[in-house]
């Protein structure tokens, strides 16, 4: 048997042998195994009552009875977001978005009821998900087991008879590495079985699971790296410890929480009641089309007119208030999405900012590269809104088109008693309509933006390397 | 005195104390100059309402004023809505990070308009942010099982041990070395918070509170330091038992008891309020308008002499079924905050078995910044919109035209 691997199985016989560490190795096991079936049970739970949520909101709306469509405009729409299935291994910033949003005309409403607002002060303690676990307890147990490894010899004085006895450096550190590399290995395992359970789901893709695994195989290397290297450079065990303690509390607690602050600081974001007073105020300056003697709407009007070749708006062959509507709604609509592009452009700079300050953190990159390939980052919500305002906008101009087609001008402007049954058109248009369905992106996509921070992750993980290297050919040099 | 003074150059003379103290020190001016950042960038943005605030009902009065249509005035004028941070509320964001404090509110139907949000960014609110609350409760244990895992085991490796027990006052020896720890961890990460909280005018009682409460967290730390170095084991063994309680306690139980919780007190009402309150609204075009009027006037018989309604369409038919949209869901929304409140309720009393979740009750509760301060702002929108509705039923109910100069009586939202 080589070297190496004897040193490796020594290794391992001696972490087998100190209870403490077998005892906190069947703990991290126990609650990644916890925190994987919560988690997706958790998940499970929110997939079900949103989509019973959705159903319930979808047969309301089917369910209208002859209405004008104007009315529906305003009645509205209720949509949810539903959850991707990687969403069990790291759900991201799904508690702390809102994840219904009612869709009306003429407005952008905000998504509401997060959990973030409906649960206690504990969830900002963070989230138990198999993500957590192996993003900040499996450091910490690596650490436990591992600081110790080169620091314990030399502090006993076994490392110089070591070498005597024909182990060569690079033999004594390489086994080292691999005995806490098995043990990484094995403290990611029950976390990768959560995944194959995940990888049963329908839409499961292929792509973002090969990425969070390599990323998290490479975060979990770096450490066992990071651990040897410390205990390598570090004249006493102790002080290992204490090292590696500090450089965990540095990179997985405190680093993640002061990069945001300095991103928030960096890059101002403008609140809703900027933006809606923004929104108004221009709305005024192009038009409103609830104001009739509006110049954009004495223009809008003429053209109307000129291209159906008739001289009043009683003449026209479709409803003009119909037109007048789809008129209003792609100015609204315009001026929305404007500012909504601002905002999140601004938000991408702070998660960019973050994201720049994450170079220092590996634990940083691990979470961006995990929360992107997930599908549950920024971007991911970002995706959500997006869709749901497409969605808006079409299902309201469907109902203007509506409007312009199916109620007759006369009627529409009529007061007379029977005028609102007129004016109604039937209840089958509103099964007509398309409900909304949320197009989650391809694994391609999501495995892509992942990638640069796995590159991070790999570059931290080829400079540690180098300094092992370098640590190693110092060895037991005085 | 001159004993202390010893022991205190003896502590700074170790490398590893100087260091910690050092960086307790920057991260707690650090932590109080972050907070106070957010609750300034808070108060700014407070500031600046008026302004523009003013312009846009300036632009609404000015285009109402020509139909004097006291419904017109209603249906587009938001009115602003404040929650000013109290002066403690740097020291512990709390929720403010991700609940509005700022809300417009029109006297239309509040159900469907309270439960908005503000803008933020999910990814930065996820991590939690950096502030006091943050440094005592998670950071600051640590710094002190740095300082006290080697306390008796460090002497006892360095051969010392057998010797300072046999002197005479070792039991003094030990306390004193305890006391001077604590009080040089306690100073460092007080002074920052102490001189701020002044600073922002926060009230002495609860100053004193969160001093003595940070104290007794410190303590708590220090007395299960004190008790695993009873144990005789080595000082590596004993960072190593006193950093895995540090995780169990501060990270591992609380989102356990997290996921209970929710799982215990479901709280779906929410999204049902708002679907059953659209509901009700929208099904008033479907009913003769008599009847939303009758129901209106039962909670409101100070407008049931208002002239009966016409053919035409009439805004205070339009505001009655919001109103009567809104009273229709009112027993889902107190089922809602009690589910709120219950969830509240089940974390805070786990605070009296886990520490660091008891000091983030505590701070958050001193700091207002909790849900509790966040129901209470609620309440004071509930409390401004009644108001705002009031004052516009004023016109509508008795046909007074509304004009460019009683926009400047609409009632304004008073803070606290």
């Amino acid at each position: 048997m080589s070297p190496t691997l004897l040193i490796a199985r020594d290794e391992l016989r001696l972490m087998r042998r100190n209870r403490v560490a077998v005892i906190a190795f069947v703990l991290l096991v126990l609650l990644t195994l916890t925190a994987a079936v919560t988690a997706w049970s958790h998940q499970q739970g929110i997939a079900d009552l949103r989509q019973r949520h959705q159903t319930a909101a979808d047969s309301a709306f089917d369910a209208q009875p002859n209405r004008h469509p104007h009315r529906v405009v305003h009645y509205g729409t209720f949509i949810f977001r539903p959850l991707g299935p990687l969403a069990a291994f790291d759900p991201g910033v799904d508690a702390f978005t809102g994840n219904s949003m009612f869709l009306e005309g003429h407005r952008q409403n905000t998504a509401n009821f997060g959990d973030v607002r409906q649960s206690s002060l504990l969830i900002r303690f963070g989230q138990l998900t198999p993500a957590f676990v192996l993003q900040a307890v499996a450091p910490l147990l690596l650490i436990f087991l591992g600081y110790g490894a080169i620091a314990r010899e030399r502090e006993r004085g076994t490392l110089r008879p070591l070498m005597l006895q024909g182990a060569s450096r690079g033999q004594i550190v390489a086994g080292k590495l691999g005995g806490l590399g098995l043990v990484a290995l094995l403290a990611g395992l029950p976390a990768m079985l959560g995944f194959v359970l995940i990888a049963g789901q329908p839409g499961a893709q292929v792509e973002p699971m090969a990425v969070i695994a390599l990323g998290y195989g490479v975060y979990l290397a770096l450490w066992a790296v990071l651990i040897l290297l410390v205990s390598a450079l570090v004249k006493r065990s102790r002080d290992a410890l204490l090292a590696l303690l500090a450089l965990w509390a540095v990179l997985v607690v405190l680093l993640p929480r002061i990069a945001p602050d300095m991103a928030g600081a960096a890059v101002p974001l403008d609140n809703r009641l900027q933006t809606d007073i923004a929104v108004a105020r221009d709305l005024r300056t192009m038009g409103g089309s609830h104001n009739p003697d509006d110049p954009h709407f004495a223009r809008f009007k003429q053209a109307v007119l000129e291209r159906y070749g008739v001289g009043r708006i009683e003449d026209l062959p479709v409803n003009y208030k119909g037109l007048l509507g789809m008129e209003g709604e792609r100015l609204t609509s315009e001026l929305f999405n404007r500012y909504a592009a601002e905002s999140y452009d601004a938000q991408e700079r702070q998660n960019g900012t973050v994201r720049a300050i994450g170079v220092l953190s590996p634990a940083m990159a691990l979470r961006a590269m995990s929360m992107a390939a997930a599908g549950t980052d920024f971007a991911g919500h970002r995706r959500f809104l997006e869709q749901a305002e497409a969605y808006r906008y079409d299902l309201i101009q469907r109902l203007n088109r509506l409007q312009a087609n199916a109620v007759i001008y006369a009627d529409d402007t009529a007061q007379d008693p029977d005028a609102d049954r007129r004016k109604r058109v039937a209840a089958d248009y509103w099964q007509a309509m398309p409900d909304f369905t949320f197009r989650q992106p391809d694994g391609l996509t999501l495995a892509a933006a992942a990638l640069p921070s796995l590159g991070v992750l790999i570059l931290w993980l080829i400079a540690a390397g180098g300094g092992l290297l370098f640590a190693t050919r110092r060895l037991g040099a005085r | 005195m001159r004993i202390w003074m010893h022991e205190l150059r003896l502590l700074l003379r170790a490398r590893l104390a100087l260091v910690a103290l050092a960086l307790l020190g920057t991260l707690s001016i650090a932590a109080v100059v972050a907070g106070s950042a957010e609750v300034d960038r808070q108060r700014d943005a407070i500031a600046v309402i008026a302004e523009p605030q003013e312009s846009d009902i300036a632009a609404i009065a000015a285009w109402v004023d020509k139909s004097k249509d006291a419904g017109s005035a209603a249906y587009y004028s938001f009115h602003p809505t404040w929650d000013a941070p109290s002066p403690l509320a740097f020291a512990a964001i709390g929720m403010r990070d991700v609940a509005p404090f700022i809300l417009r509110v029109r006297a239309l139907g509040l159900e469907a308009q309270i439960y908005d949000g503000d803008i933020f960014n999910p990814e930065l609110a996820l991590p939690g942010r950096f502030d006091f609350a943050f440094l005592l409760v998670f950071l600051a244990p640590l710094f002190v099982i740095a300082l006290f895992h080697d306390l008796v085991s460090g002497e006892r490796e360095a051969g010392r041990e057998p010797m300072l027990c046999a002197l005479p006052g070792a039991r003094r020896l030990w306390l004193r070395r305890v006391a001077l720890r604590f009080a040089m961890l306690f100073l460092v990460l007080a002074l920052p918070f102490t001189i701020a909280a002044i600073h922002s005018g926060a009230g002495a009682g609860a100053i004193l509170l969160i001093l003595a409460a940070a104290a007794a967290y410190l303590l708590f730390w220090i007395a299960l330091a004190l008790l695993v170095g009873r144990l005789g084991w080595s000082s590596v063994a004993n960072a190593a038992t006193l950093a895995s309680c540090w995780l169990v306690l501060t990270l591992v139980l609380p989102t356990l008891a997290h996921v209970t919780i929710n799982r215990a007190i479901p709280v779906g009402q929410g999204t049902e309020i708002a679907l059953a309150q659209r509901e009700k609204v929208n099904s008033a075009w479907e009913i003769p308008r008599e009847e939303t009027m009758r129901r209106f006037y039962a909670t409101h018989p100070e407008w049931a002499d208002s002239p009966p309604l016409g053919p035409e369409f009439h805004y205070k038919w339009y505001l009655a079924f919001h109103q009567v949209g809104d009273e229709s869901v009112a027993g889902q929304v107190r089922a809602y905050r009690a589910g709120l409140e219950r969830r509240d309720a089940a974390a805070r009393t786990l605070g009296w078995v886990l520490p660091p979740v008891g000091l983030q009750a505590l701070l958050t509760r001193l700091a207002e910044t909790d849900l509790e301060a966040q129901l209470a702002y609620q309440d004071r929108i509930r409390d401004f919109h009644r108001h705002l509705r009031e004052f516009y039923y004023g016109y509508l109910f008795t046909d007074r035209p509304f004009g460019q100069e009683d926009f400047a009586r609409a009632p304004r939202f008073a803070s606290p």
